[in-house]
């Protein structure tokens, strides 16, 4: 795979945007501005994913991540309290040596990840030698096999039709595994967010925890479920 | 100048000896190897925010950083294998849509599981939450 022309310069454009608010997310204050920078890096991340011809997945990625669970991330950070980190009276790292020792870590796990990456991608050179220039005419050899769509403008990509056929060729079992972790996650999810009162008018609470906070909350004894 | 342009031509997968002009052609023509790169950088990036922040949320959102840096390097090889003519190269792209799946169902529960806690002790710091510490 060799990208050339405005490819290439789009590639770049997206790989530092990526690592840019990939940055700022671990770096920004405000919480709701890392959510934000976390969007706009996996907005990127989807586009070079459209660059490495996987169509359908850029397309789920901006349709799950953006438009599911990053609003989700907004919601909780909503919920949950985080004006004191806003107004710069707390500290968002932890402390220092914490940071330092953490640092040091990750550089030698740039260092490592990079060096493999290097003697690893070299050896699979070696094995799929061929120039620049010949690679870019196999490329456009190929999207000029792809059909035309119906406007005449541009062509139909197969993305989707060979993930659809591989996924339920190959992959059907785990498919119907990840619908029953999907439905395992709605039903936890719902069950940890009840608050007590919600869980008393369930009669899902230990009757010792009850008694003890209907002595804080005489309100809680009004939604006990008459079960006699 | 020479440490620079080794870690350039560390960056570019070049080699040390590399010249300008063989950088500026890597540059031109980015292949597998950059893409590696990208998503080699994003991981780090999303371990540091694990490693460094107080706030759950943060830590939660570098994760799913993480996890996204994996996605990338799926799709890279993906769209390598379907270009040398590997044996099934949608296997990646199919490795990605669990990966989503897991990921949107991870951060279901966790953000479930940061309601919960802050309803009961009141805050997001993780220094804080230490109730299975001895």
């Amino acid at each position: 795979m060799t990208l050339s022309g405005y490819e290439a310069l789009f590639f770049w454009i997206f790989a530092l945007a990526a690592i840019f608010a990939g940055l700022l997310t671990v770096m920004a204050r405000n919480a709701v501005h890392s959510a934000l920078f976390l969007i706009s890096s996996l907005v990127s991340v989807a586009a070079l994913f459209v660059l490495a011809r996987a169509e359908f997945i850029a397309g789920v990625q901006i349709l799950v991540y953006v438009g599911g669970v990053m609003v989700l991330f907004l919601f909780v950070i909503m919920l949950v309290n985080v004006g004191a980190e806003e107004r710069g009276k707390d500290e968002i790292f932890n402390n220092q040596r914490q940071v330092a020792a953490s640092l040091i870590f990750c550089l030698l796990l740039v260092g490592g990840v990079l060096y493999s990456v290097n003697k690893g991608y070299r050896g699979l050179q070696e094995q799929h030698k061929i120039a620049p220039e010949a690679a870019a005419a196999q490329e456009a050899n190929r999207d000029q096999s792809l059909p035309r769509s119906a406007t005449l403008t541009s062509r139909r990509t197969r993305d989707s039709e060979g993930l659809a056929a591989s996924l339920y060729r190959y992959a059907s079992l785990p498919f119907e595994i990840a619908s029953l972790l999907l439905l395992v996650a709605i039903i936890g999810s719902v069950m940890l967010a009840r608050t007590l009162r919600q869980e008393a008018s369930a009669d899902d609470v230990d009757p010792e925890v009850l008694k003890e906070e209907m002595i804080r909350d005489p309100e809680l004894a009004k939604l006990e479920p008459q079960s006699e | 100048m020479i440490m620079l342009n080794f870690v350039l031509a560390f960056l570019f997968q070049e080699g040390a000896r590399s010249s300008a002009e063989l950088m500026r052609e890597s540059a031109a023509h980015p292949d597998l190897s950059k893409f590696l790169v990208i998503g080699a950088l994003l991981f780090i990036i999303g371990v540091a925010g694990v490693l460094t922040r107080r706030n759950i949320i943060v830590i939660f959102m570098s994760i799913e950083l993480i996890l996204n840096a994996a996605n990338l390097n799926f799709i890279a090889f993906s769209r390598y294998l379907s270009t040398t003519g590997g044996a099934n190269a949608v296997a990646g792209q199919i490795f990605t849509v669990f990966v989503i799946v897991v990921a949107a169902a991870e951060a279901a529960i966790g953000l479930g599981i940061v309601i919960a806690l802050y309803r009961n002790k009141e805050t997001i710091w993780v220094d804080e939450i230490d109730l299975l510490k001895w």
